[in-house]
């Protein structure tokens, strides 16, 4: 299993610098409280492997620019299966605009501007209504550069 | 016999407890959400556009997912309310169900326990079998509910199945009016059980790893029975004899009063006694005090009355302990008016 991922992995590093010039890789995660040695609780974070409904999992995209040049207008998409609530305030990356979408990734807004309709009543959007987040870089990703996007989600 | 017996010491009580179930019915509607299924895949896939030289680019990551594992959960809920029972019951039923909050399928076994504390007294289970399914949805004990037997049928429930479960009980016949009897049952997923978080590799459906839930994938919880008052009529006439063979209440005449003592409803009056005051202006006639038409003695003495002037000059008679089945008793005695 894990050679076969290592494998997946080469190969999708080796497709994205061929495709464009910006790698992305993506990780999953999920919180592990455990008893250290002085008898603390401490958090680790671990590679989720079996999540069960309920706990929450940490995507993590990195992204770099592995080219001579720098990247404009570098937005980073990731939809939220199905199955996955977004944990609300979850989403990070320095020098980005955090925007969501509940239309399937058609339109992005601020959390706090999204609204929903439903059976002609609009409401405020709330994060079971999110399918999309995205990340908008506010400043060029210059050569050589790299940055990281991050949210949390919850199994349902 | 047995079965026959079970069903009549249902009939008394079948009319309150059929309404009390139908006001419950709105309760018990799923309120639990099993979750995502076992073994689904839940892949993630980021995708980056960026402008480079002039030109609108998009580049995809890697996918990166992983399984959904199974969570052990289960919950038992008590479905009836206090059981009003009489002292003496057999096989009275409390109603439970178990229900499956995880999301894979998991067998239960059950276990009863009816020395819980914080009661009057302890139930006691019946023989030889104690749990039951409610085989026919009634919600209550009956002939054609299937009795349960730990490792042979232990019930397997799908994510958000549940089944009703009934525990039958007898009740002691010391119980004293207003006593309450607790009975639990506890079910515990056969997969495993234990600290919330605990692992069972490998255990779960599909062959993914199953980890115990919030709920430690055993639950437990409690009904309790409670021994009610028992209804008791009584009714209580005169009739007048004046001393000219007529019916009027004068001086001289005589009143004989009969007073009617009659348990109406299931259940034991524990050492019934009934006190009568006789009227101020009247004189009580000496050894007139009969029950069921044989005499009680006026003194203090050992039989089942007196004629008590120790205040107020009242008749007393001991009933003993009254059922419904011993029927009317009556009592009769005789004043003059003064």
């Amino acid at each position: 299993m894990k050679l076969m991922t290592g494998i997946a992995l080469l190969l999708m590093a080796f497709t994205a610098a061929a495709q464009g010039h910006l790698e992305v890789l993506t990780t999953v995660h999920k919180e592990v409280i455990f008893e250290n040695a002085t008898g603390e609780e401490e958090t680790r974070l671990v590679q989720a492997e079996r999540v069960v409904p309920g706990e929450k999992v940490i995507y993590t995209i990195t992204f770099t620019n592995i080219s001579d040049e720098s990247a404009d207008d570098v937005v980073i998409t990731n939809p939220i299966a199905e199955d996955l609530v977004y944990v609300d305030g979850s989403a990070s990356g320095a020098d980005m605009d955090i925007q969501f979408s509940t239309d399937a990734g058609t339109t992005f807004a601020a959390a706090a501007d999204l609204t929903v309709t439903e059976n002609g009543e609009t409401r405020a959007a709330t994060v079971e209504d999110f399918t999309h987040v995205r990340w908008v870089m506010r400043n060029d990703l210059a050569a050589g550069a790299q940055g990281t996007a991050r949210f949390a989600a919850i199994l349902e | 016999m047995e079965s026959a017996g079970r069903f009549r010491a249902f009939v008394a009580t079948w009319l309150r407890r059929t309404f009390m179930l139908c006001a419950l019915c709105m309760l018990t509607a799923p309120a639990y959400a099993a979750g995502t299924a076992v073994g689904t895949l839940i892949e993630n896939t980021a995708s980056v556009d960026f402008t480079q030289t002039g030109a609108q680019q998009t580049t995809t990551s890697n996918t990166v997912s992983f399984l959904v594992a199974e969570r052990i959960d289960i919950v038992v809920t008590l479905l009836s309310g206090q059981v009003v029972v009489s002292p003496g019951d057999v096989d009275r039923a409390l109603l439970f169900t178990v229900t499956n909050t995880g999301n894979g399928a998991e067998t239960v076994e059950l276990t009863m326990n009816s020395i819980v504390a914080g009661d009057d007294f302890d139930p006691v289970p019946a023989l030889p079998d104690a749990i039951f399914f409610d085989t026919d949805n009634s919600g209550d004990f009956n002939i054609g509910d299937v009795a349960y037997t730990s490792g042979v049928n232990d019930p397997t429930l799908s994510p958000d199945e549940s089944v009703d479960v009934l525990l039958v009980n007898d009740i002691p016949g010391t119980t004293a009016n207003g006593h309450l009897g607790r009975s639990e049952l506890l079910a515990t997923a056969t997969t495993g059980s234990g600290s919330p978080g605990t692992v069972f590799a490998g255990q779960g459906d599909g062959g993914v790893d199953a980890v115990v839930g919030t709920t430690a994938a055993a639950a437990t919880a409690f009904g309790e029975y409670l021994v009610d008052d028992v209804a008791i009529n009584v009714v209580k006439s005169q009739a007048v004899s004046d001393p000219s063979g007529g019916t009027a209440p004068v001086v001289g005449a005589t009143i004989t009063y009969a007073i009617t003592v009659e348990v109406v409803s299931t259940g034991t009056a524990t050492a019934a006694t009934i006190g009568d005051l006789i009227p101020t202006w009247s004189s009580f006639v000496a050894d007139s005090i009969t029950l069921n038409g044989a005499v009680i003695t006026d003194a203090t003495d050992g039989d089942a009355g007196e004629f008590d002037l120790t205040g107020a000059p009242t008749v007393v008679v001991r009933l003993g302990d009254l059922t419904q089945a011993d029927g009317p008793q009556s009592i009769v005695f005789r004043v003059t008016i003064d």
